[in-house]
């Protein structure tokens, strides 16, 4: 699991370009998006569909969970863990 | 019109009103100017590279509490450069030529107004806006936009030159110079506008002290 989170934390920091962070800024439980975590947005929640259907092969088959399953690192990874 | 703030942000380090603020060490310099304000605002992070610099440079005004008088009397915000996008529109084709995905978040920047988008929620500024194209930095067009929104009863302008270019050997060349006006001081006409702005300038580029008293 620690595995997956830290290649996930890599993935999010290229799929967003997000050049000034390294995988250790980005906290296993901290929010991803509003003012309190990484700042994402809703155009960075089509990034996440991207990269879990390009690096997992996981289609959301719900979007209403979309908000539950990108809270955290910790959610995607046991999202991943849970549908692979 | 007149000047009465103005900061410069490159590679060569971090300038307010004439006066170098930082030196950067690092190749990441924008992260690095991000630090030594001491700012703490996530979503910098994903900005493209002209957003960034402009928020940085606005800080640097707003460090020193120049820009405190507008808090209830938000500018205009007026920029230009003269490669618009282009250094996110080469990062945005990559993301579909290279890696398979057109990049959104990407996609969002491929515009260079957006960084006066970033300033509007940032400060939460709702004041007109205005992004030119211009080959060159043209002071003259600055002043004649200016001197209308003077006449149109506007008392501030945020202005800004604002620039990420790569060339043909992928170097990255960037500056940010931005430069408060006040609309309602009538001591400079156009034309004398128009030079000093561009003697300011280009001292910052040559690391020269600005000369503001004019």
């Amino acid at each position: 699991m620690s595995e997956l989170k830290e290649n996930l934390k890599a993935q999010i920091i290229e799929q967003l370009s997000l050049e000034d962070l390294t995988p250790a800024d980005i906290k296993d439980d901290a929010p991803l998006f509003g003012d309190e975590g990484l700042g994402l947005d809703s155009i960075d929640a089509l990034e996440f569909i991207v990269l879990l259907e390009s690096n997992y092969g996981i289609k959301i088959a719900d979007p209403s969970k979309g908000r539950e399953i990108f809270h955290s690192v910790n959610s995607l990874a046991a999202f991943i863990e849970s549908n692979q | 019109m007149k000047i009465t703030t103005s900061s410069y942000i490159s590679a060569a380090g971090a300038f307010l009103n004439g006066q170098q603020k930082f030196t950067f060490r690092e190749t990441n310099w924008q992260k690095e100017c991000y630090q030594q304000l001491g700012l703490d605002y996530p979503k910098f992070h994903k900005m493209d590279h002209l957003s960034k610099m402009t928020v940085l440079a606005t800080e640097l005004i707003y460090s020193e509490g120049h820009l405190n008088a507008l808090m209830d009397d938000e500018p205009e915000l007026l920029f230009a450069n003269a490669n618009a996008s282009q250094h996110t529109d080469m990062k945005f084709i990559e993301s579909y030529t290279q890696q398979g995905n057109p990049s959104p978040s990407l996609f969002v920047y491929t515009l260079p107004n957006i960084l006066t988008g970033e300033l509007a929620i940032r400060h939460k500024w709702y004041g007109e806006n205005t992004f030119f194209i211009t080959p060159q930095f043209d002071s003259s067009l600055f002043a004649e936009r200016l001197y209308h929104a003077a006449r149109k009863g506007g008392n501030w302008c945020l202005c800004g030159w604002v620039e990420s270019k790569v060339d043909e050997k992928n170097k990255v060349t960037e500056e940010c110079f931005l430069f408060l006006v006040a609309l309602t001081d009538n001591t400079a006409d156009r034309s004398s506008f128009a030079a000093a702005l561009d003697e300011l300038l280009t001292n910052y580029r040559n690391g020269n002290s600005g000369n503001l008293n004019r």
